[in-house]
């Protein structure tokens, strides 16, 4: 008998444990419920799903950042949830059941989903980053992030001493398509030099992206540009470990303490996430997708200012050259329709 | 060749330490699946005291002191109140990932920056997590195999009632060895993130733990024969990136498949003889 009480007790202390632990890990559950009775009253709230954490200081922090920029300028309620797979639905649902105007979901996967909930929840903008379906109050964004990787391209086609670069990342359009872009840019700059592609099935596995880095970088490549999101700390420690360089992609990743960064190819979305908030809150919003590139000023290509004096003068020039010549259409560079 | 041979060593360690704990587990007649979790939390609690303190070792400590209690909860439920271990087990991983999880954006969330984390100091590629994972086969064999404490372990995994009948207590050594396991998983955990990989990410850990259990059997219950399953997996993972990196003819999925066809053949050829321990993931209920 006692022996069954305990074994009901440690049940019960465990599941309470796993209760503790699974509810912290949607942040969406957080102080969401009080706040749905304020909804009536016209505050305007607004919802972001990322594929990864957004201390990523890459393609989740920049999407981030725009949320924050929604919160400051439109003053609207915030919040953000991580979500990937069979998730997506769930959480997209429990934001617009509880009357969320306005949904981001930060990436490719997030466009399908979007587009069918978007029927059932006529009140309520799913936006995604790329895609291409969409609807009255469904749509995307499609950062053309392949020019900033064209200009990382080119700056590491002159600099590499061995004529050999490479690209790590995720294995999903949205990314295979920006490293067309980079291998683009490096042919453009010298066709002799060879570009490696390492493509990754899971970038929640940091040390395997290490261990892919490490590989790339002892066949050679000492210029890589990187798309693994929360583990791109670790490919930053590879390239530090053999001596290469590395470009950052999405944020401006610069600063990183790796001391490895030469330049960032970055998309600014936060003019972007105001300027469609803006149109939702107004009532304006009509779904499509939306198109933003350099001209715009949402993809830019910065410098490292502690590496600057690395940088050969002439590279620097051509870099800006093509930069403008992207600006005034006189390079096109390649993208993938996904 | 040498520096491909160091580097998956390197990169295996984790696995394999893991995976030897676990054979002194089974061995005992426990099968340990939340030992996922356990290295989730160790990996995290290693990364956060390393990063608070500067000192990796430090680090280490603090990953071995973070298993206690998750020893505690989990043998008392198995090894005291005879819960079937699969689902305890499966309840820790999920408390695990959604413990780290929530730690982790309570205090990185939204900080915006990648988590760099004080690495062990290495030795022409090699630290000293590595050179303990290759002391630990030899000692753990013989310990299992030629000493009176492995005897009995073992026995506690093939007939519980012998043991008892000897006049030791199941339920003690199988303590024990899952202490041995725990402490095991600590290390492969902490490895992970001080060691090998520099950063904590979420789910790092990423089935590692699951391989290790799956590798015990593959290994056949011996702890040298568990190490060498483990660096042909470890093989086959550096194999994967080798040939996309060279851009061979081959398709480089086909290397994927690699471990699991070699797998294949031994345990065709010498799988006949092997034979998990009988008692494996019984609970032992003395008053039967």
């Amino acid at each position: 008998m006692v022996k069954k009480l305990k074994s009901i007790v440690g049940v019960l202390g465990l599941a309470g444990l796993v209760l503790a632990g699974c509810t912290g890990g949607q942040q969406a559950a957080k102080g969401d419920s009080p706040s749905s009775a304020q909804a009536a009253d016209g505050s305007f709230k607004v919802a972001l799903i990322t594929p990864g954490s957004v201390s990523d200081a890459g393609w989740n922090a920049m999407a981030f950042a725009g949320l924050q920029a929604i919160e400051s300028e439109l003053g609207a309620e915030i919040t953000n949830a991580e979500a990937t797979g069979a998730k997506i639905r769930d959480v997209m649902r429990t934001y617009a059941q509880e009357d969320y105007k306005l949904i981001f979901g930060h990436g490719f996967e997030y466009n399908a989903p979007g587009v069918e909930l978007a029927k059932q929840f006529p009140n309520t903008v799913f936006i995604s980053s790329s895609g291409a379906e969409t609807a009255t109050n469904a749509g995307s964004f499609r950062f053309y992030l392949e020019q900033g990787f064209y200009l990382a391209g080119m700056m590491g086609a002159k600099m590499s001493r061995n004529k050999h670069l490479a690209m790590v990342g995720l294995n999903v359009p949205s990314i295979v398509s920006t490293f067309r872009g980079f291998e683009a840019g490096a042919k453009a700059a010298d066709p002799n030099v060879k570009v490696t592609t390492v493509l990754l099935t899971d970038t929640k596995d940091a040390v395997a992206v290490k261990q892919a880095t490490l590989q790339v970088i002892e066949a050679g490549a000492d210029m890589i540009i990187h798309q693994a999101n929360e583990a791109a700390r670790s490919v930053f420690d590879a390239c530090k470990e053999k001596g290469a360089m590395a470009f950052g992609s999405n944020a401006d990743q610069n600063g990183d303490t790796s001391g490895v960064v030469l330049a960032s190819a970055v998309i600014v979305a936060k003019p972007a996430f105001v300027e469609v908030a803006r149109q939702v809150k107004e009532g304006k919003y009509q779904g499509g997708v939306t198109f933003i590139g350099m001209d715009k000023g949402a993809i830019d290509f910065i410098v490292n200012p502690a590496k600057a004096g690395q940088i050969p003068d002439d590279v620097k020039a051509a870099v800006e050259q093509a930069k403008q010549d992207i600006l005034a259409g006189k390079i096109v560079v390649p993208k993938d329709e996904f | 060749m040498i520096e491909s041979l160091i580097s998956v060593l390197l990169f295996t360690t984790p696995l394999a330490i893991a995976a030897v704990g676990e054979t002194v587990n089974q061995r005992a007649g426990q099968i340990n699946i939340g030992l996922e979790g356990m290295m989730l939390v160790a990996a995290y609690v290693a990364a956060i005291v390393a990063i608070e303190t500067g000192s990796p070792v430090l680090g280490i400590g603090a990953a071995i002191a973070a298993m206690i209690p998750l020893w505690l909860i989990q043998n008392f439920l198995t090894i005291q109140a005879g819960r079937d271990q699969v689902v305890v087990g499966t309840a820790l991983n999920l408390c695990a990932i959604g413990l780290t999880s929530t730690l982790y954006q309570m205090r990185f969330g939204q900080s915006g920056q990648l988590l760099s984390v004080p690495q062990l100091p290495r030795w022409g590629g090699i630290d000293g997590m590595v050179l303990f994972g290759l002391l630990l086969v030899p000692v753990l064999g013989w310990w299992l195999f030629r000493s009176r404490w492995g005897l009995v372990l073992r026995a506690a995994g093939e007939y519980p009632d012998s043991v008892r009948s000897s006049g030791f207590s199941v339920a003690r050594i199988r303590w024990e060895a899952a202490a041995v396991g725990a402490v095991m998983a600590a290390l492969a955990g902490a490895h992970l993130s001080i060691g090998v990989g520099g950063t904590f990410v979420q789910e790092m850990t990423s089935g590692r733990g699951f391989v290790a259990v799956a590798l015990v059997s593959f290994g056949r219950w011996r702890p040298a024969w568990v190490l060498a399953a483990c660096l042909l997996v470890g093989g086959a993972e550096f194999l994967k990136f080798y040939y996309q990196v060279r851009q061979t003819a081959l398709p480089y999925q086909l290397f994927l498949a690699l471990p699991y066809l070699v797998a294949l053949g031994v345990l065709v050829i010498v799988g006949k003889n092997s034979r998990a321990p009988a008692a494996l993931a019984q609970p032992f209920r003395s008053n039967q």
